[in-house]
C-alpha cells in the first residue's frame, strides 16, 4: 500500500497553508466511511493527499498508473465490501469511460469519484478547455449525478458536498461526482504563480 | 494446451477461491468449465480485468483472489503490473491466457505473436514471482506453487486457441450480488433490516 506521506519530499504545494477546501473534502471522504482512496494525482489534490496522510491514517491511498486503472481498483475494492473513493483530474475522465459504463454504471458499483477540474473558468491552459467542457456532458451521459463545491476556504461546504454524494454513491449503489472547480482549488493568485 | 481444456483443469483445483475473468473467451471458458458464485465474469471495461481483482484483494486479504486475463486485455492495461508490484498483495495470482491473439474478435495478432514477453514485463514492472508454462503439468505446477508462496503471483499461460463455449449469464447485477453474497460481502441492500 502506497504511503502518501512520502510523497511530501516532492510536494510543490507543501509548504502551504492547507485551504478549507481540501480539509473539508478530506474530513467528508472519512466521514462517508471511505478507508479507501485510489488516485491518479493532481496538484489541487496534493491538498487532499497530504490532509488524508496527516489526518486520517486509517485511510488507504492507492496510487493508479491511470484513471480507468484507478476506477478498476475501486470496483474490486467494492466488491470486496469496501467502499472507495477515486481522486482524479477530469482529464483523466476521459481515460474512464469504459470503465465507468461497462463496469460501474453497467453493475452498479458505487465509488466516489473527487474530480479536479482542468478546462473550465480560471484555466490558462487552452488544450485542457475541450476536455473541460466535456466533463458534465458526459457525466450527464451516463447517468452519474454530481455536485460542484463553491468555496475556496469553507471547510463545511466541501464536507457536506462530498458527505452527500458520499451517500448518494453508498446508498444508492451508483457512481457518483464532487467536483473541484478550478477558480475554487486555484485562485487567481495561485493561477498566476503556476503559470510562471 | 488449448485455453478451455487449461480452464477446466484449473477449476477442478479451485477451492474457495475469487476468481475474476476478463470479457469474452476467458469469462466464457470459465462459465462452460464449471460455474460458481464465487466467479465474477466481466462483461466489458475490457483491461481492468487485473485491477478489479488488486483492489479485491486489497479489500479482502482474508481470501486469494485469482484473475483470468488475457494477453490482449493486459496489453491495453500495463500500468496494472506496476501498480500490483507496488502494493504487492500477497493473496492475488494473475493468470494471462496468452494465446498471442484476439481470439473474441477474430484472431488477430497480438504483440505478443511479434516481441513481446509477458512474464519479462512483469518483471520490469517489480514483480518478482512469474512463471510461463506450456503445457498441463507446468499449470498444475505454478498453481500449486502460488498456494505455498505469498504473492503476487503472475503466470503466462501459452495456449492455443479453442473454439468458443457457453456464455455466462448477462444480467450484471445480479452476477455482481451473487459474487458478494457468495465472498461474505452481501450488499446491505440486498439484506433487508428494521425500519
Amino acid at each position: 500500500m502506497t504511503d502518501t506521506r512520502t510523497l511530501q519530499r516532492h510536494d510543490p504545494a507543501a509548504g502551504a497553508a492547507t485551504p478549507g477546501w481540501a480539509l473539508g473534502v478530506s474530513a467528508g471522504i472519512q466521514a462517508t466511511g471511505s478507508r479507501h482512496v485510489v488516485y491518479v494525482p493532481d496538484n489541487p489534490l496534493s491538498h487532499v493527499l497530504r490532509t488524508i496522510a496527516a489526518r486520517y491514517p486509517d485511510i488507504a491511498t492507492i496510487l493508479a498508473t491511470r484513471e480507468e486503472e484507478a476506477f478498476g481498483i475501486a470496483a474490486g475494492l467494492y466488491l470486496g465490501g469496501g467502499r472507495p473513493t477515486v481522486l482524479l483530474q477530469s482529464s483523466g475522465l476521459g481515460n474512464s469511460l469504459n470503465a465507468l459504463s461497462t463496469l460501474l454504471v453497467a453493475y452498479q458499483i458505487p465509488v466516489l469519484a473527487i474530480i479536479s477540474m482542468r478546462g473550465d473558468a480560471a484555466e490558462w491552459n487552452w488544450a485542457q478547455v475541450p476536455m473541460g467542457r466535456l466533463v458534465r456532458p458526459a457525466l450527464d451521459a451516463l447517468g452519474i449525478q454530481h455536485v460542484a463545491i463553491e468555496h475556496h476556504d469553507h471547510a463545511e461546504e466541501a464536507e457536506a458536498a462530498v458527505v452527500a454524494v458520499g451517500t448518494l454513491a453508498f446508498g444508492a449503489r451508483v457512481p457518483a461526482a464532487c467536483l473541484l472547480p478550478r477558480r475554487v482549488t486555484m485562485p487567481v493568485a495561485a493561477t498566476r504563480e503556476a503559470r510562471g | 494446451m488449448n485455453r478451455l481444456d487449461a480452464t477446466r483443469q484449473l477449476v477442478r483445483a479451485l477451492t474457495d477461491e475469487a476468481v475474476i475473468a476478463s470479457l469474452g473467451h476467458p469469462a466464457y471458458d470459465l462459465f462452460a468449465a464449471g460455474d460458481r458464485p464465487e466467479n465474477f465474469y466481466t462483461w466489458g471495461s475490457m483491461g481492468v480485468a487485473s485491477s478489479i481483482g488488486l483492489g479485491l484483494a486489497l479489500a479482502r486479504p482474508d481470501r486469494r483472489v485469482l484473475v483470468l486475463d488475457g494477453d490482449g486485455s493486459l496489453l491495453m492495461n500495463l500500468g496494472s503490473l506496476a501498480t500490483i508490484a507496488s502494493c504487492r498483495p500477497p493473496n492475488l495470482t494473475l493468470l494471462v491466457w496468452d494465446n498471442r491473439q484476439y481470439g473474441t474478435t477474430g484472431g488477430q495478432a497480438t504483440a505478443t505473436a511479434h516481441a513481446t514477453d509477458l512474464a519479462a514485463v512483469a518483471r520490469g514492472a517489480g514483480l518478482a514471482s512469474t512463471a510461463t508454462v506450456g503445457s498441463a503439468d507446468e499449470l498444475d505446477r505454478a498453481m500449486d506453487a502460488t498456494r505455498r508462496a505469498p504473492g503476487p503471483h503472475v503466470i503466462v499461460a501459452r495456449v492455443d486457441e479453442s473454439a468458443p463455449t457457453t456464455k455466462p449469464p448477462l444480467d450484471c447485477v445480479f452476477l455482481k450480488q451473487r459474487f458478494m453474497a457468495a465472498i461474505g460481502a452481501p450488499e446491505s441492500a440486498t439484506r433487508g433490516g428494521p425500519a
